[in-house]
């Protein structure tokens, strides 16, 4: 299968997608790292201070490839679904594992 | 490397929009970003010889806060005592704010020789922190909790920008890296040096794009953080109130820490009471050998009752890893390691930077036109309303910025004269110069008004030399510290004479360059298109 020619025409949907869910995605990664990770949150630590400069790398990446993606619905689709995955891992470790 | 042609292509027009509309922001950034990089010896050049005449000797320091508390009691929740007496943003031996946490008016305190209290409300020269502001607005003219996610938000353009860039160029890297195509070809020369200077300085772009943004959006990235994610943090301990206890005066505080921190320099010590702990202690100061927090220092809380450190996390040299990584952060922004040789390269880096931008706009004017064309080579060969507007913005903006500075800067050792509202008129003689440069750029259009403009901001730059030499020869007016201020005005001669070269340059070019390019000026530029069809191959001038 001979993937579509990407282009820069439908941007809006694919900036959207990188700017709203990447936001939370990008939340989820932090969180993920301060829930596994000698990271935490919260607190004035260097920590914690730490997870929220992580921020910034981590949305500005997502940023800048979100527009590899066909176009702005599979970016919605795949960043939603990572977000799902990431933040499901979350909650099932704060309820389930404790 | 190989990469989709698509991708390149997208990339190209991200690289394109993004730029467009970040890069005069950006320009201002870098641009007033270097210059702060001198901040402390622009602020030395630009403050009036203190009005103290002699500095209270530190081992009397008791007794002077003993007089300011008596006399100005709102200062014990927050009063700073200077360590160093050669600090020219700190002319006085005790200081403090009518406002909370620094705002309102500040106080400056010593003892006279008969050992009365004098207090003065003069400080140093408010136009290092204008520049220092426009770095950190990007020069928006708006209250920071609006600016600040404007700028948020621009170098998050500015990062896309760079990845953009990057990919754009990736393909044909080994052929186009080292090769600057001096020729006829204008714009594949202006080309060449636009991914030459991107590329090698892109370490530096990436640190500050990445910084930047947590610097102006880390209120909401934590407001987030805190709100999606549970809290795991501690709260804070702070130590248990000590009132009973008396506190160590300033002298021996710093002889307690001089024993357990021989390389730290103490520069400024901050006492802060609160109700519910006490008075707690900062103090401020720097070790050469390694980078830190702010701009120009790094700080240790101290047990201000018996001169122990409580807290080292900010403290250059004495950070854990996870301190000494998060301090990097700022350090590598703020270019405080390495002393002056780092602070040059990152004057350099920021000019550059801002060249970078200029160039930027400029080649999107020119390709602009060219696609266009593409096609309709007989037909649309003006430059559209679009790239006018552009270029005009990129003229106006870009040379009002560095006009605008340098009048402000140039300012500052006369506005003493006549006004005591030495900070709104620094503000206003910058936006004054910054707007009208702008206005000039639309009413004149890019070309004649960069001619116009670069010698303006030559002029303006020049003043700054100029002002110091009359200091020396008429009494009474402004004044000259000696030593590293002299390199202000040093390096404002230079600046100078780079922009009289700049505006010869532009001047010859305006009137040599084809009648469809931007820099084209000429009896009417749409009445020779209708006359001679262009040919293709007469269109490989550019920039």
């Amino acid at each position: 299968m001979r993937p579509q020619q990407l282009s820069s025409s439908n941007w809006f949907g694919k900036a959207s997608a990188g700017v709203i869910a990447g936001y939370l995605l990008t939340i989820a990664i932090c969180g993920i790292f301060s829930r596994f990770g000698p990271l935490e949150v919260g607190s004035f630590s260097a920590q914690a201070q730490i997870t929220m400069w992580l921020m910034a790398p981590v949305w500005a990446l997502i940023l800048s490839f979100c527009f590899l993606f066909q176009n702005g619905w599979r970016a919605w689709a795949w960043l939603g679904g990572a977000n799902m995955v990431l933040w499901g891992i979350l909650l099932i470790g704060r309820f389930v594992i404790g | 490397m190989k990469i989709r042609s698509d991708i390149v292509r997208m990339y190209r027009d991200i690289h394109s929009w993004v730029g467009i509309v970040c890069g005069l922001a950006l320009f201002i950034a870098f641009y007033a970003g270097a210059i702060t990089m001198f901040e402390a010896p622009l602020n030395r050049w630009a403050s009036e010889p203190r009005v103290f005449t002699t500095h209270t000797p530190l081992e009397n320091t008791p007794e002077l806060v003993e007089k300011v508390l008596a006399e100005y009691p709102q200062a014990a929740n927050r009063y700073e005592i200077t360590l160093d007496a050669g600090l020219q943003d700190r002319p006085a031996r005790v200081m403090w704010s009518s406002g909370r946490r620094g705002g309102g008016t500040t106080y400056y305190a010593e003892l006279a020789e008969d050992g009365s209290l004098q207090v003065h409300t003069e400080g140093p020269s408010a136009v290092g922190q204008l520049v220092d502001d426009i770095h950190r607005q990007v020069g928006i003219l708006l209250d920071h909790d609006i600016a600040m996610p404007i700028v948020g938000i621009v170098s998050l353009l500015y990062f896309i920008a760079l990845v953009s860039g990057v990919i754009v160029l990736l393909p044909t890297l080994v052929k186009d890296l080292f090769i600057l195509r001096i020729g006829k070809n204008l714009k594949r020369m202006w080309l060449d040096f636009h991914n030459a200077l991107g590329l090698f300085s892109l370490p530096f772009h990436i640190i500050m794009a990445l910084t930047a943004v947590v610097f102006a959006l880390h209120d909401q990235f934590y407001v987030s953080q805190r709100a999606l994610l549970e809290k795991n943090g501690r709260p804070e301990v702070h130590e248990e109130s000590h009132e009973h206890r008396g506190a160590l005066a300033p002298q021996q505080i710093v002889a307690r820490l001089q024993e357990q921190s021989p390389e730290f320099t103490p520069l400024f010590m901050q006492f802060h009471y609160e109700e519910d702990h006490g008075l707690e202690l900062l103090v401020s100061g720097t070790n050469p050998r390694h980078g830190a927090r702010a701009p120009h220092y790094g700080m240790v809380a101290v047990d201000p009752y018996s001169g122990e450190k409580t807290m080292t996390g900010y403290m250059p040299g004495e950070q854990d890893g996870w301190y000494a990584t998060l301090t990097s952060f700022f350090s590598l922004h703020f270019g405080n390691f390495g002393g002056n040789p780092v602070r040059w390269g990152y004057f350099l880096l920021g000019l550059a930077g801002a060249v970078l931008f200029y160039t930027g706009n400029l080649l999107w004017i020119e390709s602009h036109r060219k696609k266009r064309r593409k096609g309709y080579e007989y037909l649309e060969v003006s430059q559209t309303r679009a790239s006018k507007v552009l270029g005009a913005l990129t003229v106006g903006i870009s040379l009002g910025c560095i006009a605008g500075i340098s009048a402000t800067i140039a300012a500052a050792k006369v506005l003493p004269l006549w006004t005591e509202a030495v900070a709104a008129w620094h503000t206003g003689i910058y936006y004054a110069v910054f707007f009208l440069a702008t206005a000039w750029a639309f009413y004149r259009g890019a070309a004649r008004s960069a001619v116009d403009l670069s010698y303006v901001s030559a002029a303006a730059t020049l003043l700054i030399p100029l002002v110091s030499a009359l200091s020396a020869i008429i009494p009474g007016v402004g004044w000259n510290h000696g030593g590293s201020t002299y390199l202000i005005d040093a390096v404002a001669l230079v600046g100078a004479g780079t922009l009289v070269v700049l505006a010869r340059k532009t001047l010859a070019r305006i009137h040599s360059a084809p009648y469809y390019s931007i820099w084209y000026v000429g009896a009417d530029p749409v009445a020779p298109v209708q006359a001679v069809p262009q040919p293709v191959a007469g269109d490989a001038t550019g920039v």
